[in-house]
């Protein structure tokens, strides 16, 4: 079951779901809002990490065929419920993908979300504005499970960090 | 949890679950099959700015098709007006049209509560392909709450699909 958006705002309340800041206006029926941070990592070829950008109040404009990797504003998680990321229909409008396939969050991965922005035409995003959505889900009451992996205290946008890939290459 | 077919058919006989038109071959297991609407709306300018408004045209497919290209974004309407005040719609593509590279959706699959309407597809194509009107294109799954339920009043509701976004409204205050 997914939690509607006073469902959220009671959880935050309680302590179950991390999202700070929270601004009650960021809440919808079903989900709640995140915002851009401040800086972009372009991505090359292999996944490597060309260039930061940080972000003005002009903006910058994203190119297609690349990836750029940003950070939400918000540290998000919960403990209790699982978290799925997802962009927001205005910015999908615009053509902005917010993630490549990787929507689900890890029960117990508290932290500024890794965004992988692709876009289909040239569009101007701005540093803080409002990006995409998270919504919750219960689960079988319970679950031990907490991650505790390579990802978890990141407050910057991180870059791949999944050695296996080498390994498979090797 | 996720409702089942018949589910979603008792769910539209009480009015919990409004598909219009409905028709019942266009259930799935737990699932409903949707068609595309015959408008497209698509941007004129080269670079977009999520900070403003962006010229748009606003066209009728004809029934020849129109052929999608890679390197634009299509909004066009579901020929179908769906949505709930009590379970939450998550829409994707038909597996038959992600196997033809065709995106119906830009990481914004997931509905409102009280969002009722025809709703803007986001579609992109990996390579070229022809789309027709009224081709079923997608499927929308609807997902039990937990929690009081508030319905949407965002900025999308009094449009008719296909809407550009409106992310400049209010978006950056």
């Amino acid at each position: 079951m997914i939690l509607t958006g006073p469902a959220i705002q009671s959880a935050v309340k309680r302590g179950d779901i991390l999202l700070e800041p929270f601004d009650e206006s960021d809440l919808n029926p079903n989900s709640y809002n995140y915002h851009l941070g401040n800086s972009l990592l372009v991505l090359g070829s292999g996944g490597k990490a060309l260039r930061k950008v940080s972000l003005s109040s002009r903006g910058h404009v994203l190119k297609p065929g690349r990836v750029y990797l940003g950070a939400t504003l918000e540290r998000i998680g919960s403990d209790r419920y699982v978290t799925l990321l997802l962009g927001r229909s205005s910015i999908g409008r615009l053509g902005i993908f917010l993630n490549v396939t990787a929507d689900l969050g890890h029960l117990g991965s508290c932290s500024h979300w890794t965004l992988e922005l692709t876009v289909v035409q040239r569009v101007r995003v701005y540093p803080h504005m409002k990006i995409g959505q998270v919504s919750f889900w219960l689960t079988n009451e319970n679950s031990s499970h907490r991650y505790i992996g390579r990802y978890h205290r990141d407050s910057q946008p991180v870059g791949n960090r999944d050695h296996a890939i080498t390994r498979m290459r090797q | 949890m996720i409702l089942t077919g018949p589910e979603i058919e008792t769910g539209v006989a009480n009015g919990k679950i409004i598909i219009r038109p409905f028709r019942k071959r266009q259930l799935a297991p737990n699932s409903y099959d949707f068609r595309l609407g015959n408008r497209c709306c698509i941007y004129t300018q080269k670079i977009l700015d999520a900070a403003k408004r962006n010229k748009t045209r606003t066209f009728t497919i004809p029934k020849g098709g129109l052929i999608l290209k890679p390197n634009r974004i299509y909004l066009m309407n579901t020929e179908e007006t769906m949505g709930s005040e009590h379970y939450v719609p998550i829409i994707r593509g038909r597996s038959s049209v992600g196997r033809l590279g065709i995106f119906i959706d830009i990481t914004a699959d997931l509905i409102d509560l009280g969002s009722i309407n025809q709703w803007t597809l986001q579609l992109h194509a990996v390579h070229p392909v022809r789309v027709y009107p009224g081709m079923s294109i997608g499927q929308v799954t609807f997902w039990r709450t937990r929690g009081p339920r508030v319905l949407y009043s965002g900025k999308y509701r009094y449009h008719r699909s296909p809407v550009p976004s409106l992310a400049y409204q209010h978006d950056y205050e």
